[in-house]
């Protein structure tokens, strides 16, 4: 077994490309786990506990964040919680706050684990993730990245080294649905994003990667309970949720239209002003 | 003094390495029912130790109640059966040897629920029942041959018909005898599922021997048990068998009697050297459960209230091996009862052997599962006669002077101080509107009979040792021995060292459960000190016992020396689209007698109440074919220090009172108090956890 641990962004992709096989370890809060268990075995590692540069957090355009950048630093951070409200909600309601202190963004996007819960508000943020490779650069979007369970569409060569969240995106909400500890994850998580008069909608933690159906959410008539009631009955309907330990799948699809209903009457006219006209 | 917890100096057994000792793994059955047919070993490099089940089949079984297990299964019972154990000098060619040894099997039929065990034409998990001869099996056992029934337990109070034939069969035992003065009655079946102790620290141990004598250091609650039952397997005279129990990183049951010390002791006999065996997370979850349970219960009472009857069942999932669940089925069958008053009781309570693994001890010791039935029973009589759950309960609640229906005449009771105190905390209004609200109240015995011992050393530094068998398992029961020692001593409890229980040192005691330790060792340290002084040498020796026991075939007699008495009480709310419960207040009240450490008292009550939450609200194991589903500690949760906002507890003390044991009393009041809040708003819950889904389930609609 081989452990290596680069100090620069551009050794990482190197080490990468010559041990494409090699498992990523970020925070460890996945990884660890999945080998305690036996469940993952690998010969090479590659920590990037070490490399600087992926702990990076800048909020003067866009929202950037080092793909190594904590979930409790993002918690914590006072200009995201001014300037991207629904990143700091998300990244807030993280297991606990032990976890939070190790798991990183770049982490739990890499992980692709359908119970978390930023990808769902991510999606619905339109953020993105700069994949590089000692090929270059990719811009992929959250949306595209996740692709079924532990699945993405990194190449075997890339690693996540940013994630971006764009400006202005106040009005949103994100709801969490436990049914066990206070500490778990999900049974059925909604992020909303009112945003450019068009509503995002996605549901997480149901399903192998985040649901969301912009059909449905081009129909919202803001403050319409009718509305947000049919939109929330269409995405029970199309969703198919998997069955584990948080809730059977006949729970799930009666939660979804119940959440999402919720997530949409949260979105009130008066949450959509723009906090500039608010006095 | 820092506790030496937060300095980390203490060593745990799982910490612990010995020089030259190997390490053991195991091979398990990947089937619930299944006999092994061969063992391809050929891939197992040759510095590994093998052993089979042919190998220590010569060793014959053991089990501390029903002598039913073999230290490795030649035929599997349970998913997660120990099949063949290996040995290598270190870890990572152990694990490797276990990955590489192939075995093949025979499936055979495999029962997991209790009541279809009980069907006639149900698989038997074991072919007979054995009653062991070790001194855990203190009681007489009542196996019922050629059924999965390895005990079962009666109460009859004088009265009733008595010594009727067993019949195991749920439908057909519907008697009603008792009830014809019951005006009204109710009649509910309940049930509470398999749980996982979820002690920290995993089980871990180290076994050698030295000139054909057995030496084990482990974490368990019973080194004069183990130290008796590893004598019996392996053919020595007790005082052959050296058991050394350094405190452990928690238990709550877990470890108890024989779990993996065997196999580490077989291993270590043919290598000659120390073996070491310790768990992973995912083997504690097949290694021992609490007992999933259905517990029904018909109550009779006049129309005004009064208790006139109570008729019990409980089926009680022991799993593929009785272990002590024997005990369990007597302990659940009478605290289904509760501190009431009654013209008649009958009570039939069995052990049930099915393919799961094997359940046993656990905190709440069988008083959880039938508490949860027969308070939740109460509210279903206070609601169909119409009187206020707290003022029923206080109409029938027994008191000094009364008579239990074991014939034993209550004393030193004081239910309706706790139950008045646990509704007061959650502002109960008296024949009010108490909607959201619930209480509970219950009774939970003590072992008995049961004797302690301990012997007290003056040194010459002027200090003193105590000499005790009772073992650390986080609780502070070394340093409530130090304080009661001192106290009787005169003299500060830093001057008084209490070392770990070592068999070979320290005279015996029954065993560290049932909350008695404290009680029991504080009785035994008074007989102690008083020898000490008129010994006029540098050594005192107290000795206490008590007598007692029930008769199992009419429950009569004496089923506990003194009682933990406790209530509950709770307010919660529920989202009624989601079924998502919130607890707005949770509080436990418990009797104490005297109180010997506060702190530690108040943190036994937090302890047992955050349990209790886990085993309302969430705490389940759900198997699939009998295999577990979710092994680990993500897919299992137990409340996190979120979860335990609404704890509150008060601690019900007397000046001059004997000490009463407070390990568990506030576990079992706890979810009834949930359910019966629950119930306020709609609900009809019977079984746990209340997990949302469960409660959207068991809404009654609209009326």
């Amino acid at each position: 077994m081989t452990w290596m641990a680069p100090r620069t962004v551009t050794e990482a992709v190197e080490l990468k490309a010559e041990h494409p096989d090699a498992t990523l370890v970020a925070g460890g809060t996945f990884v660890g786990i999945l080998t305690r268990q036996g469940l993952l075995a690998s010969d090479d590692w590659i920590s990037l506990q070490n490399v600087r540069e992926l702990r990076e957090l800048s909020t003067s355009s866009d929202l950037a964040l080092g793909a190594m950048v904590t979930h409790r630093r993002i918690e914590l951070d006072p200009d995201i919680a001014a300037g991207w409200p629904g990143v700091r909600s998300v990244f807030a309601v993280v297991a606990s706050p032990r976890v939070r202190n190790a798991a990183t963004i770049g982490g739990v996007l890499g992980d692709a684990d359908y119970a978390s819960d930023p990808p769902a508000m991510l999606v619905a943020l339109d953020a993105w993730v700069e994949a590089l490779s000692v090929r270059g650069l990719r811009r992929i979007p959250v949306a595209d990245l996740i692709l079924g369970h532990y699945q993405t569409s990194l190449e075997e060569d890339e690693l996540i080294t940013r994630v971006l969240v764009p400006r202005g995106r106040y009005h949103v909400t994100y709801r969490k649905l436990r049914t066990r500890s206070r500490e778990d994850r999900p049974s059925v998580a909604v992020a909303a994003s009112f945003h450019d008069g068009r509503v995002s909608v996605v549901v997480g933690a149901v399903a192998d990667r985040p649901q969301v159906f912009p059909d449905l959410c081009a129909t919202w008539v803001p403050g319409d309970g009718a509305s947000a009631r049919e939109i929330a009955t269409g995405y029970a309907d199309r969703i198919q949720p998997i069955s584990d330990n948080r809730g059977s799948a006949t729970y799930r699809t009666r939660m979804i239209a119940v959440e999402v209903r919720r997530a949409l009457d949260t979105l009130t006219p008066a949450v959509l002003t723009p906090p500039a006209a608010r006095t | 003094m820092t506790d030496p917890r937060i300095r980390a100096s203490i060593r745990y057994p799982n910490d612990l390495t010995v020089p030259g000792m190997w390490h053991a793994r195991l091979v398990r059955s990947p089937h619930a029912s299944a006999r092994v047919i061969s063992i391809d070993t050929s891939f197992v490099p040759e510095a590994v130790l093998v052993l089979t089940p042919s190998d220590v089949e010569p060793l014959g079984r053991y089990g501390c109640q029903i002598s039913d297990q073999y230290v490795l299964a030649g035929v599997a019972r349970h998913v997660g059966d120990p099949v063949v154990a290996v040995a290598a000098a270190d870890e990572a060619t152990a694990r490797e040897a276990a990955n590489l040894i192939e075995v093949s099997y025979e499936k055979l039929p495999a029962i997991f629920d209790e009541r279809d065990a009980l069907r006639a034409d149900a698989p038997l998990v074991h072919d007979s029942h054995a009653v062991s001869d070790s001194d855990s099996a203190y009681f007489g056992l009542r196996p019922l041959a050629d059924t999965n029934v390895c005990h079962r337990f009666r109460i009859r109070t004088a009265d009733l018909p008595q010594g009727e034939p067993y019949t195991a069969d749920p439908e057909s035992d519907d008697h009603a005898e008792g009830f014809d003065a019951a005006q009204v009655i109710v009649d509910e079946t309940f049930r509470m599922p398999a749980v996982q102790h979820v002690a920290m620290e995993p089980h871990a141990c180290i076994a050698s021997w030295h000139d054909g004598k057995l030496e084990v250091t482990t974490g368990t609650q019973t080194p004069f048990n183990m130290r008796q039952d590893l004598a019996g397997l392996f053919g020595l005279p007790d005082t052959d068998v050296r058991i050394i129990c350094p405190p452990m990183g928690g238990s709550f049951g877990a470890k108890t009697f024989v779990r993996t010390e065997a196999i580490a002791a077989a291993l270590a006999q043919h290598l000659d050297r120390p073996v070491r065996l310790a768990l992973d997370r995912d083997e504690e979850f097949v290694t021992l459960t609490r007992h999933a349970a259905t517990v029904r219960i018909r109550l009779g009472a006049t129309r005004d209230g009064r208790f006139v009857a109570k008729r019990i069942w409980c089926w009680v999932n022991t799993g593929a091996y009785a272990d002590c669940g024997p005990g369990v089925a007597m302990k659940m069958g009478y605290a289904g009862v509760g501190p009431y008053r009654f013209d008649h009781v009958a009570v039939d309570s069995y052990c049930i052997y099915t393919n799961l693994p094997p359940a046993g001890a656990f905190r709440g010791y069988g008083a959880a599962q039938s508490v949860w039935a027969s308070e939740r029973v109460t509210d279903l009589m206070a609601a169909e006669v119409g009187i206020d759950p707290v003022e029923l309960r206080r109409q029938n609640l027994l008191v000094d002077g009364d008579v239990f229906c074991t014939g034993e005449t209550m004393h030193d009771v004081h239910f309706e101080e706790l139950l008045e105190d646990a509704a007061r905390a959650v502002d109960w209004q008296p024949g009010g509107d108490n909607r959201g609200k619930g209480v509970a109240v219950m009774l939970k015995g003590m072992q008995t009979p049961s004797k302690a011992e301990v012997g007290i050393r003056r040194l010459d530094d002027g200090h003193y040792e105590v000499l005790s068998g009772t073992t650390e398992m986080g609780q502070g029961s070394a340093k409530a021995i130090a304080q009661l020692a001192a106290d009787l001593l005169g003299v500060d409890a830093d001057q008084v060292e209490v070392p770990p229980p070592d068999t070979d040192r320290v005279p015996y005691d029954t065993r560290t459960t049932s909350s008695r330790s404290t009680h029991m060792m504080g009785r035994a340290l008074e007989t102690a000190v008083e020898d000490l002084k008129n010994s006029g040498s540098d050594y005192g020796h107290g000795r206490i016992a008590n007598d007692g026991g029930l008769d199992v075939d009419t429950g009569q007699g004496i089923a506990s020396s003194h009682w933990h008495q406790g209530a509950a009480a709770a307010a919660v709310e529920v989202d009624d689209e989601t079924g998502v419960l919130t607890l707005r207040s949770v509080h436990a009240s418990s009797y104490a007698g005297r109180v010997v450490n506060r702190a530690a008292a108040e943190l036994q009550q937090e302890g047992s109440m955050i349990m209790a939450i886990g085993t309302t609200l969430f705490e389940e194991l759900t198997f699939d074919q009998g295999q577990v589903v979710g092994p680990n500690l993500s897919d299992y949760n137990i409340p996190s220090a979120l979860d335990c906002a609404a704890v509150s507890q008060t601690i019900l003390e007397i000046e001059g009172a004997e000490v009463h044991g407070l390990g568990e009393t506030a576990l079992p009041p706890v979810p009834p108090a949930i359910g019966n809040a629950l119930a306020t708003l709609g609900f009809r819950p019977t079984e746990l956890p209340l997990t949302p889904e469960r409660v959207l389930g068991c809404a009654e609609g609209p009326s």
